[in-house]
């Protein structure tokens, strides 16, 4: 599903590479954990997947798309079958939750009619169908992050990728968000996590991929977070 | 293409979100387009002027005193033979003659009433050789060949006399489309800066398409649609200037005695039919090129 050869990022402005050498493969349906300190190259892998970035060496592959020759005009068909979710929520904060699912259809070119049945059942699915007609600051942070991940799923993604999604959550609205993406990824969707959450990642159990300073430090199949260190 | 409603909403909410911003830029676009089209009706009276003109001009051949005395039908000797050397001049068209007598008549026509007639006499007019010209800018090379033959008392070419309206109307047209470039220059600026603060305030919903992989049409085409209403209402607004311009400016000053015949009136059409559709296809194309530059410069897709 996803792989990555032998990919280095330099950004101009930096004297170490980002990203150093690191290989990796994810298997369709797999939950990784991509762990690592603040500036191990984390958030750079994520956008490397997304074509936010193009690897400075090496090749980076989505399902059938070497993305780094991806041509532009082809890079939103990429996007739409990945899902992303952030810290921030990124909500459109003048629309109700319904909308901001919606939206993701709407610019997507998705007919009136799919928008129509695929809202309802995203609300159903991350719980929140009682409050489609909120508006996102009248929400609690889970709430929130819960509308992102519906917004997300919409597009009905190959791959969720989620950047801390629960960096600025309490432990048991934590727990909660992770209930919910267990769900999804039992139900078949593969997802990349990058986190801090020493928690999470313990009680979770699963494949735990660390960078650090770059390079790929560990990969264990069902990994703790602090093993070495 | 459930697309098309999306890229206009968010169109007109980026105008309406930036109200005092998108007046000004319509106004700008208003004013440098009016400022094009005044300069196109000036280039079309030009013309139109030049037609009138050119087609009634001549050169005026004419004779002296001994030549022009008592010779009804230039069949005098000297008359025949300048009238043969026009005729076969490559450069004239036809030749005709007035007599000294014809002259003193439509003379008594013109000024009818008048106390110059008094002091006219038929003596004091010369007979003339009126001589139209295959290309009528050529009148100097005739003024030249035939001002010094026997029987010619002086040459003048007519064109010479109604230069210096054309340079009049020359300048209506440079002033105009002057001030229209350096207004357009404004214009431009303008919509420019108006796409980048519009694409900055919505920074956040253009990243979040990007995110969810929408495409160019959503992401860039409703901020050029914002640069082309603006175009397009500067243009409306720009022919309804030009109308009010041409009713409450442009007709009085025609109608005044002195240049009602030498200038024809500027029609309703010229502006409705001619100028207006130029400007707003200009307006539009040229609004959408500013925002495609900018889109391209300074926003990332």
């Amino acid at each position: 599903m996803l792989r990555l050869e032998n990919v280095t990022k330099i950004y101009p402005t930096s004297a170490r590479p980002a990203l150093d050498g690191v290989s990796m493969d994810v298997e369709a349906g797999e939950f990784v954990f991509l762990i690592g300190p603040s500036g191990s190259g984390k958030s750079t892998l994520l956008r490397l997947l997304l074509r936010e970035e193009v690897p400075s060496g090496g090749s980076v592959y989505v399902a059938n798309w070497n993305v780094a020759r991806l041509p532009n005009r082809k890079v939103p068909k990429l996007r739409q079958r990945m899902g992303c979710v952030f810290q921030d929520f990124r909500l459109l904060p003048n629309r109700s939750v319904a909308d901001n699912v919606a939206f993701a259809l709407e610019v997507t070119g998705k007919s009136e009619h799919t928008i129509r049945t695929v809202v309802p059942e995203m609300l159903e699915l991350v719980n929140l169908t009682g409050k489609a007609d909120r508006m996102p600051a009248e929400l609690s942070g889970g709430e929130a992050q819960r509308v992102a991940i519906a917004r997300a799923l919409a597009n009905r993604p190959l791959v969720l990728l989620a950047d801390e999604p629960t960096g600025n959550l309490d432990p048991e609205t934590s727990d909660d968000i992770m209930l919910l993406l267990d769900r999804i990824n039992r139900a078949g969707t593969t997802i990349v996590m990058a986190t801090h959450d020493r928690q999470i990642v313990d009680a979770m159990r699963r494949r735990v991929v660390e960078l650090h300073l770059g390079r790929l430090a560990r990969d264990d199949a069902r990994g703790v977070y602090g093993a070495r260190r | 293409m459930n697309g098309v409603g999306f890229v206009w909403r968010e169109a007109v909410a980026g105008l309406r979100r930036n109200v005092t911003m998108s007046v000004a830029m319509m106004l700008t676009t208003a004013i440098s387009l009016g400022m094009l089209g005044a300069g196109l009706l000036a280039v079309r009276t030009i013309d139109r002027t030049q037609d009138l003109y050119y087609s009634q001009l001549a050169v005026q051949v004419a004779l002296d005193e001994p030549t022009s005395a008592g010779d009804p039908d230039c069949s005098s000797p000297t008359c025949a033979a300048l009238r043969g050397q026009l005729q076969s001049d490559p450069l004239v068209a036809g030749v005709t003659y007035e007599s000294r007598d014809a002259a003193y008549q439509r003379f008594l026509r013109i000024y009818a009433g008048q106390s110059i007639l008094q002091l006219v006499r038929p003596q004091s007019l010369p007979a003339t050789l009126r001589v139209t010209l295959r290309d009528p800018t050529r009148g100097d090379a005739i003024v030249q060949e035939f001002s010094n033959r026997p029987g010619v008392r002086n040459v003048v070419d007519q064109r010479r006399l109604v230069e210096d309206l054309f340079t009049f109307l020359g300048s209506v047209r440079n002033a105009a489309f002057g001030l229209a470039s350096v207004q357009a220059l404004a214009a431009l600026l303008l919509i420019s800066n108006t796409i980048q603060v519009s694409a900055f305030t919505r920074r956040t919903e253009v990243g979040i398409m990007r995110l969810v992989g929408a495409t160019r049409w959503y992401t860039q085409v409703p901020f050029l649609i914002e640069a082309v209403i603006t175009g397009v209402v500067g243009a409306v607004l720009a022919t309804g200037g030009l109308v009010l311009g041409k009713l409450f400016f442009i007709d009085r000053l025609l109608s005044g005695r002195l240049i009602s015949n030498a200038i024809p009136a500027v029609g309703m059409s010229d502006v409705l039919l001619f100028v207006a559709p130029l400007l707003i296809v200009i307006g539009a194309v040229i609004a959408a090129a500013t925002g495609y530059v900018t889109l391209r410069l300074y926003v990332r897709s």
